[in-house]
């Protein structure tokens, strides 16, 4: 199959490329004068971010086709992208909040990035809920399909609210906004591997498990036609 | 009589020949701030902030049982089919169901308001009438929301608890929006002050009963 | 170096996730396969028994 062969070369590549990455975080790039070594943190916190919205926009995106063509695969995707992405937002929180712990002393804070994170990772979780509190009919994929498009419509609102709501009230603790004021030129080149890194990572998963669910739906499709077929012999005897 | 009036006649003519339901968002409003009452210690100080958010608290309480109620009669007894099976398109029935969950949730505001008053050892004055646009633009978009989400929650096992788990972190910037709002109402300043809350509960407003109004019928199929 | 031990935990969080999700995905996948070996079967069986009894098959491949 060609796939699986793209599949593997895809393996092979977020392989090499998070290694390079990894070499680049811990040999390459110059420690950061204020914050120490745990602002390396830093550089895996900001990809997970990128690709767990980017993850959620996908789950829209499939939702929408899902709705407009009605076949199956793009329900497929979308639950692969809901779950992979929960995957990426659930580290990019906890590795947030283990790099809060050191440089702001608190393991949690209501700064504007977290907290829109969070909303997400709420969302993600009750669209996961949802499939997994209905059985896999395509209505429950319609189900799933408006609710990914309406969370993601929500976004930048949320977003928007949430970074009003921090700016009027002073936040208790100023957000060390990563990714402006980079001033090392290997920062910004480290930074791009990482998040090329991860994206790979991100799409060779999400390939995957969709992969995965999409046989799995085929194979529903086969296994009654099967049965169907088995009747019509036993029948015909 | 179009269909969308014919279907909002519908569900509030059944709703004030019993009122069951009516008093029951009445009761559970109060129930809330009283909880939040003791939570909170409001009792000493005067305080707009805890005043406002005990408010919210208590709409959006009321709301998630209005738009459970929204659905609950027709799914009940099957009436859903018969409503389908209408000339009445899917966006035409979510617009009456939306009109039906925003006046159950706006009559229990105005209890909500009133008892929050006097809770909180506010005054009834102009701060108080000035939260009503405040209060309308939230019972919309949550209304909205509601009644979407409850199409398709009803109909799955987890039903009643999914609904406040799909719903709160979605309609969470209209509630920021509507607490900052309200909380600055209470204290006396003028709407200009609020200009960019008001905003963003418009365009929640805006985008939810769009987006309801096109997706209604893709959740409401067959049962 | 200070703060090191939140560097190691964040650094091996992620990717201990990272490897129980591919551990998750591969355990997925070798059911999914066992399942299709069954359906193959089946079918092997399906195709003998429609040969034999020699009943005009529709033609659904």
């Amino acid at each position: 199959m060609n796939n699986s062969a793209i599949r593997n070369w895809l393996g092979y590549a977020t392989l090499a490329l998070m290694v390079a990455a990894l070499f680049m975080v811990f040999d390459y790039v110059p420690p950061e004068a204020e914050q120490g070594i745990a602002q390396l943190i830093f550089y895996f916190h900001v990809p997970l971010a990128w690709v767990a919205f980017a993850s959620f926009g996908l789950v829209a995106i499939a939702g929408i086709f899902y709705l407009w063509l009605g076949d199956q695969l793009w329900d497929d995707l979308g639950y692969a992208a809901a779950e992979t992405g929960m995957v990426f937002c659930t580290l990019m929180i906890v590795a947030g909040s283990i790099w809060a712990k050191p440089i702001w002393g608190t393991w949690w804070t209501w700064d504007s990035r977290l907290t829109t994170t969070f909303i997400l990772w709420l969302m993600y979780g009750g669209y996961l809920m949802l499939r997994a509190s209905a059985d896999d009919t395509p209505q429950t994929a319609r189900f799933g399909a408006v609710l990914g498009i309406v969370a993601v419509l929500d976004v930048p609102i949320v977003i928007a609210s949430v970074r009003l709501w921090r700016t009027i009230h002073p936040a208790v603790l100023v957000t060390k906004q990563g990714g402006h004021g980079l001033e090392d030129p290997r920062m910004v080149a480290t930074l791009l591997v990482c998040v090329a890194a991860f994206t790979l990572l991100w799409v060779w998963l999400l390939m995957l498990r969709f992969n995965q669910l999409l046989t799995r739906s085929r194979m529903g499709a086969l296994a009654v036609r099967i049965a169907f077929a088995s009747a019509a012999v036993a029948g015909g005897k | 009589m179009s269909g969308f009036a014919a279907v909002l006649r519908k569900d509030l003519r059944l709703e004030l020949r019993s009122g069951e339901s009516t008093l029951a968002l009445l009761a559970l409003s109060m129930l809330v701030l009283v909880v939040l009452v003791f939570a909170l210690d409001a009792a000493r100080v005067r305080s707009v902030d805890a005043a406002a958010g005990a408010l919210w608290v208590a709409m959006v309480f009321a709301g998630m049982l209005g738009a459970n109620r929204a659905l609950l009669a027709e799914r009940d007894n099957g009436a859903i089919r018969g409503l389908l099976l209408s000339p009445l398109d899917p966006a035409t029935l979510y617009a009456a169901k939306l009109a039906a969950a925003f006046i159950f949730m706006a009559v229990a505001e105005v209890g909500a308001v009133i008892l929050m008053v006097l809770f909180f050892n506010l005054d009834f004055d102009g701060s108080t009438v000035r939260l009503a646009p405040i209060l309308i633009l939230g019972a919309i978009g949550f209304s909205a929301l509601a009644t979407l989400l409850s199409a398709i929650t009803g109909r799955t096992r987890g039903g009643d608890m999914l609904l406040p788990i799909l719903a709160v972190p979605i309609f969470v910037p209209a509630l920021i929006a509507g607490v900052k709002a309200s909380a600055a109402a209470l204290a006396g300043a003028p709407f200009s002050t609020m200009g960019d809350w008001l905003k963003i509960m418009i365009a929640f407003d805006v985008l939810f009963v769009t987006a309801g109004y096109l997706l209604f019928e893709y959740v409401i199929g067959q049962d | 170096m200070e703060h090191l031990g939140y560097l190691f935990a964040a650094y091996s969080i992620i990717f201990g996730a990272i490897f129980l999700y591919v551990v998750f995905i591969w355990r997925r996948q070798a059911a999914l396969d066992a399942e299709l070996r069954a359906l193959e079967a089946q079918m092997a069986a399906l195709k003998e028994a429609s040969t034999a009894a020699s009943v005009p098959e529709h033609s659904e491949t």
